[in-house]
């Protein structure tokens, strides 16, 4: 240790120890070249002779040199090249090794990147992002926020350094041609980029003089749009737009990359309309989102203590402002609870824990197959010992070699790294959630750590054996009584069964996800053949379709052009789609006094006469909707679903009561019809529903419409058509989510409640993960067992000359291999009740417990074993007893 | 290579436990310890510059000796080289061994 110590103190200061070496040579000749002037040399003369019995000056100062740092580095470099050598010798075992290793970093190290991104990296490009929080506010009747409320926290809050207010706002865009587009840009404080710490990276930042009333309208451009829209021209700065056909210029274009609060073409300052300044409730805003608040954290504040303040001043507005703020309580969130949601801890945690799982089976097959080389190896490290190398020398070589695969699987994994990391991007790609998924130094750090720690994990085992072994150990016969060691054999059982526990908690985890996705995914909606149905969504540009007559007419229009297709069976115009919206709203029953505030609201939804025939619901009883009711002035008719009828007017005739949504007028119910699914994402159970003709109640403007078209043809032969007769119909119409209906119904994270959005990711990943633990807790109950016959050919060739038959012998390894996997799986059963536990709040429509899943798991992890343990069995059947006997 | 070299080198260790030696009454610089070792063995041991630094760099690195910079006889910087107490200790065994090798080596030589 100390030796260390000197010879790091002789690296730092190299320069200086070699200097005052040559000064001290230098002045030793000059000693002799005086003294053998005194004794009668002629000084020039003196001065050669003193310098020829120096010698070679520089080959001396490389000798000593050599002495503070040769024989470390050679012992290092010899080191090395033994382990280089031993690796190419054994290249099975070496490609082995890496792969399993690089796989099991690489995934690792992925999972972390990808926890990290989630939980805390926040915005691309945006300074300190762990000091950012995200505020609504939530009140009896929703969500979001109310901008004279946010005016009172940025005058009165101590824990912000500054806040500011987005608000979306739907417009049309146009550059002056004659085309224009229906986008959603964000309106936004002044001070907002300066908040985030971003600056535009042409022309200029909003001032706060941009966002007084009667400031002239400027914009600032997204990259993205900058490049698509505008062909990244320079001199787009100072040029005029329109929105809703009134100009603006744009004074700037902020970073690639850069997207804020969610995805958008363009940042406007905030509209100072009197509607935003109304203290009118939270309810003018509809949709939940659209509307937020940040705050940067001045220094030393903290999460809790902005919450608290904000709540503090909250409850001052309640009394203050009785209407409008009753229950009305502010929501702090970081990044990550506000994007990705409140279990996301919980959901990415567990997802890089996987990541260990996999890294520790890795590990342990590493261990066993390092193991199982040393001992090979038994022979040369004995001979080696006894010739008096240290036992310390020894465990460096076992270090260096596992270090030197570390290296490799290392660089490999950070391959997967980088690919993993942007595959999943890629995957989980979604406008609602800005991401900042760069792989920088930290990870690598990370991965290197993770592999040097891996290399010491797996060279325990073999490290331990070798200073058990001591220095009287070896040459004690063959190594025989080495391998039979009952120590090795039983940290070989250990590892099996740690590794089968650890995929049975892997599979269950999976089991109960992939369940959870397919109960949604694969739910029941009623709808009949949705892969035959093709669907899209219209928004009509506000401007050019005001009253509800012109957009009837277009409507209209539209039916006709769909109707005249060949191959459409059926077309009917809805205000939501199945499995979509279902727009609750409060309704009365004739008979039944309304309880005093309000009953739980019902779904409305207006659809088109053939709607039923599109979606191939089947009427319980009445009739369906025909064209003479859809039309505005058509007699007020409902139709209710069986799950209405069935909680509304249970063990009573539906037909022919009345009833009406909110003031509307009062509609007979002529039909009931079955369930379809809609209103709930997670498609878990059937609402009440009414329906009412199309054109009696048609879609408020700003709203959506949808069409539905059932096809008897091939879906693909009619959509091209399809597309073309929308566009034809009016350009200016923008056609949205145009697919099949089946395909509508696919898991789509931005459909999803914030808590599941992340299930199609975590379904995807989990039987992955699962699947890579199954596969190496095979392979690795493969080598052990494998090895295991390998050590014991002898017994078993004496075995069979004692008239063992190839079925005892079967018996016989299957029955060791598969001990330790039976106990594996019982322990791995034990921790799932656990850790799915944990995952409770994930799942739909399966319990943590999942008996199918409880029992599938170890069916499947057992048949695996078995199969892993077979392929060894069989050769150990093979074994002749007359060859092994003889080797002997 | 001076031959003088070859004649220290006769057997391993001794010129290590000659400059060990040398520094037990004093601190000496390199060129005394030259010096020194050609006096007293009167001219018979001749230690080359190139075996004497490289020993004294693995003196230093053992911690059997420190350097420390001092000003030489006629007012030059000089390195001088002290014995430390982990290089006592060392003379000590070296010495011991170095006896018992002489004394095997004697005995070899009177056997025939």
């Amino acid at each position: 240790m100390r030796r260390l110590i000197q010879r790091l103190r002789y690296w730092t200061g190299r320069k200086r120890t070699e200097r005052e070496l040559a000064e001290e040579m230098e002045l030793h000749r000059a000693m002799r070249q005086e003294e053998l002037e005194r004794s009668g040399m002629p000084g020039k003369e003196a001065g050669h002779a003193s310098r020829r019995a120096m010698g070679n000056v520089s080959v001396a100062r490389e000798d000593a040199r050599a002495i503070w740092i040769w024989p470390w580095l050679e012992g290092l470099f010899s080191d090395l090249r033994f382990a280089l050598r031993g690796l190419r010798r054994d290249r099975a075992f070496a490609l082995a090794a890496i792969a399993m290793l690089a796989l099991a970093v690489g995934l690792n190290a992925t999972m972390f990147t990808v926890m990290n991104t989630m939980l805390f990296r926040g915005f691309p490009l945006v300074q300190e992002n762990d000091r950012l929080v995200y505020i609504q506010e939530q009140g009896p009747s929703g969500c979001c926020m109310s901008y004279p409320d946010f005016e009172v926290w940025r005058s009165q809050a101590q824990a912000f350094e500054g806040m500011a207010f987005i608000a979306e706002r739907p417009v049309t865009f146009s550059d002056g041609g004659e085309s224009s587009i229906r986008i959603v840009p964000f309106t936004v404080s002044a001070n907002t980029f300066e908040l985030l710490g971003v600056q535009p990276m042409l022309g200029r930042d909003f001032v706060s003089a941009d966002e007084g009333p009667g400031a002239a309208p400027v914009a600032i451009l997204n990259y993205r749009f900058w490049e698509s829209r505008f062909g990244k021209r320079d001199d787009i700065i100072g040029s005029t737009v329109y929105f809703d056909r009134a100009p603006a210029t744009i004074i700037g274009v902020m970073p690639d990359g850069f997207d804020f609060p969610t995805q958008s073409d363009i940042w406007m300052p905030l509209a100072h309309t009197p509607e935003l300044h109304q203290r009118s409730g939270l309810a003018i805003f509809e949709d939940p989102g659209g509307f937020l608040a940040f705050g940067r954290l001045r220094d030393g504040a903290d999460l809790d203590e902005a919450r608290a303040e904000l709540e503090t001043i909250n409850r001052s507005l309640e009394a203050e402002y009785p209407e409008t703020n009753r229950r009305v309580v502010p929501t702090v969130k970081t990044h990550s609870q506000f994007f990705v949601g409140q279990d996301a801890p919980m959901i990415y945690g567990l997802l890089w824990a996987a990541g260990w799982f996999i890294l520790l089976i890795a590990c342990a097959n590493l261990a066993n197959l390092v193991l199982a080389r040393t001992v090979g190896r038994w022979r040369e490290f004995s001979t080696r010992i006894a010739l008096g190398a240290g036992s310390g020398r020894m465990i460096r070589r076992i270090l260096v070699e596992s270090l030197t695969i570390a290296i490799v699987a290392g660089a490999l994994g950070w391959w997967i790294v980088n690919w993993g990391v942007r595959g999943w991007a890629a995957a989980t790609a979604s406008p609602y959630q800005i991401l900042d998924h760069t792989v920088d130094s930290g990870r690598l750090a990370y991965l290197v750590a993770i592999s040097v720690a891996a290399a010491i994990m797996f060279s325990l085992a073999p490290v331990g054996r070798v200073l058990r072994l001591g220095v009287n150990g070896p040459l004690r016969g063959d190594a025989r009584g080495v391998t039979r060691d009952p120590r090795g054999k039983r940290l070989a059982a250990v590892t099996v069964a740690t590794q089968m526990a650890l995929a049975v908690v892997l599979l269950s985890g999976a089991g109960v996800l992939v369940r959870s996705l397919f109960n949604i995914v694969g739910a029941e909606t009623g709808v009949r053949d949705p892969e035959n149905i093709v669907v899209g969504t219209l928004r009509l540009p506000p401007d050019r379709y005001p009253s509800p007559e012109s957009r009837l007419a277009y409507f209209d229009r539209l039916e006709a052009q769909l109707t005249s297709i060949p191959g459409i069976d059926a077309e009917a115009l809805a205000v939501s789609l199945p499995v979509g919206n279902r727009y609750p709203r409060a309704i009365e029953i004739e008979g039944r006094p309304s309880p005093p505030d309000g009953s739980e609201p019902v779904g409305l939804l207006a659809v088109g006469p053939d709607y039923f025939r599109v979606v191939g619901a089947s009427a319980i009883s009445g009739r369906d909707f025909n064209n003479g009711d859809d039309r505005p002035e058509g007699l007020p008719v409902a139709i209710v679903n069986q799950r209405f009828a069935a909680d509304f007017w249970p063990g009573e005739q539906a037909l022919g009561k009345r009833l009406r949504a909110e003031d509307g007028e009062w509609r007979i119910v002529v039909g009931v019809v079955s369930n379809i699914m809609q209103g709930d994402p997670l498609r878990q159970q059937f609402y009440p529903l009414i329906y009412v003709p199309f054109r009696q109640e048609p879609p408020p403007n700003q709203r959506p419409a949808s069409f539905l078209v059932r096809t008897g043809v091939p879906p693909d032969q009619v959509m091209q058509v399809v597309r073309a007769e929308v566009e034809q119909s009016d350009s200016g119409v923008t056609l949205q989510d145009f697919a099949t209906l089946k395909a509508s119904f696919a898991f789509n994270r931005d459909r999803m409640p914030l808590a599941h959005a992340e299930l199609g990711k975590n379904a995807a990943m989990a039987p992955i993960f699962a699947a890579i633990a199954l596969l190496l807790a095979a392979i690795g109950l493969y080598a052990v067992v494998a090895h295991s016959i390998n050590q014991r050919r002898k017994e078993i060739g004496v075995r069979m000359a004692l008239g063992a038959a190839a079925q005892d012998i079967r018996r016989m390894v299957l029955g060791d291999g598969m001990l330790p996997v039976a106990i594996g799986t019982i322990l791995g059963l034990a921790a799932s009740l656990a850790v799915n536990r944990v995952l409770q709040s994930q799942l739909v429509g399966v319990s943590p417990n999942d008996p199918l899943t409880m029992a599938g798991a170890p069916v499947v992890l057992i048949l695996v074993a078995l199969l892993a343990c077979q392929i060894p069995a069989r050769r150990a059947m093979k074994v002749d007893p007359t060859v092994v006997l003889r080797n002997d | 290579m001076p031959p003088t070299h070859d004649s220290l080198n006769l057997l391993p260790g001794t010129l290590d436990l000659l400059i060990l030696k040398t520094l037990t009454r004093e601190r000496r610089h390199g060129y005394a310890i030259a010096q020194h070792l050609r006096s007293t063995s009167d001219n018979a041991l001749q230690v080359g510059e190139s075996s004497l630094y490289p020993a004294l760099q693995r003196l230093l690195l053992n911690g059997w000796v420190k350097a420390e910079w001092g000003l030489s006889e006629n007012n030059r910087r000089a390195r001088y080289y002290v014995l430390t107490a982990a290089g006592r200790k060392k003379l000590q065994t070296k010495h011991e061994q170095f006896e018992e090798r002489i004394a095997a080596i004697r005995k070899v030589l009177e056997a025939t």
